[in-house]
């Protein structure tokens, strides 16, 4: 499946040289047009980074962490999930960081290594994508996106216990 | 919305911190946090004007408008009025379902840039943006690649097991994401009649 992007970078430029397209030129207009963009966005993700690590760091995650944990206990979701589903709609690499150590203290076929899986494998970085997106363009006000992503996160982390319950049983 | 988020998130980070007799850290915490964004923008940069700039070139050629009236029909439900942001919103998702997620960003923020030409109050989401991140809140993927190497490295003995309930779970979540935002949009439009 790698090999499918190479191939049709091919097939562009092949037909590139045929309608004759200035190919460099374009290239650096292209590029040039992401510095803005990123320049943009940087200071959305400094708050956003700044706010997860704070919360992070000044133990306030845990704390939530240990409140939550009975509530996310009686839906289904095993104790050493918690902080997977709590940190996982505002940071990936927290996120895989999280995964591996389910995977070394379960273990990666265990109960909890597989649902931890598939939980990361179907939910997003929501807060992430919401920071960066509307950040990049200016938007003040999101409207409902952010309950629209929350309830599709809770809603693929619903439909992940019930489908790896499924597979078990 | 966000605002509340982060300001709560703040707050709760300052007192929990005060009460626990933290002091300075809490500080740099924060800056830490920050100097991860200027880091990670950096990460960005390469692949950012790597697939901008062959965006550029494919878009020079022509390709893009035919991807754009190739599409036009299957999206035109989700973005009735946006048609320039058609071919990137096309290439973000393809690019998260073929598991691409440094190409999917760059053609992400494209779509919103061409979905803001569209956009009578500049600081307002429109629907169709509003539609666009809930599709990215929920990015259906084909395999989970990274998932997978992780478990593969981790010495699983059934490394694709979680293939098939991830693939579920996702739909499962696409298809709230795409319905929660129709119910949304419906309930603002009876909200702005009365």
């Amino acid at each position: 499946m790698e090999v499918i992007i190479p191939i049709l970078l091919l097939v562009m430029f092949i037909a590139a040289a045929y309608k004759k397209t200035s190919v460099y030129d374009s290239f650096v207009r292209g590029a040039k047009n992401a510095l803005p963009v990123l320049v943009s966005i940087l200071p959305y993700l400094a708050a956003m980074l700044a706010a997860i690590n704070i919360f992070r760091a000044s133990g306030a995650l845990q704390g939530f962490i240990d409140l939550s944990s009975p509530v996310m206990e009686s839906i289904g979701i095993p104790k050493e999930l918690t902080p997977l589903v709590v940190l996982r709609p505002f940071s990936g690499s927290a996120a895989i960081a999280l995964l591996d150590d389910i995977f070394k203290t379960c273990g990666p076929d265990s109960y909890q290594g597989v649902l931890a899986s598939v939980m990361l494998g179907s939910t997003e970085t929501i807060f992430y994508t919401v920071a960066l997106y509307f950040g990049s363009i200016g938007i003040k006000k999101t409207r409902y996106s952010i309950p629209t992503a929350l309830i599709s996160g809770i809603a693929g982390i619903a439909a992940s216990i019930i489908a790896v319950k499924l597979m078990y049983d | 919305m966000m605002n509340a988020f982060w300001g709560i998130i703040i707050f709760a980070s300052l007192l929990f911190g005060l009460i626990a007799g933290q002091k300075g850290e809490l500080i740099t915490a924060l800056i830490t946090g920050a100097n991860d964004a200027v880091i990670l923008v950096f990460n960005l940069a390469g692949a950012y004007m790597v697939w901008m700039g062959l965006m550029e070139v494919a878009n020079d050629m022509g390709v893009v408008k035919k991807l754009s009236n190739a599409v036009q029909p299957l999206l035109k439900k989700l973005f009735p009025k946006s048609k320039s942001a058609v071919a990137p919103i096309t290439l973000n998702l393809a690019a998260n379902f073929f598991g691409l997620g440094s190409a999917a960003t760059p053609f992400g923020i494209k779509a919103m840039q061409e979905l803001q030409k569209y956009n009578p109050h500049p600081a307002i989401a429109t629907t169709e943006m509003c539609m666009f991140i809930a599709l990215n809140a929920s990015a259906l993927e084909l395999l989970p690649t990274t998932v997978l190497s992780m478990r593969a490295a981790a010495a699983s003995n059934n490394v694709y097991i979680v293939v098939v309930p991830t693939f579920i779970a996702s739909i499962a979540a696409f298809a709230t994401a795409v319905l929660c935002c129709k119910f949304f949009e419906s309930l603002e439009k009876r909200k702005g009649n009365c």
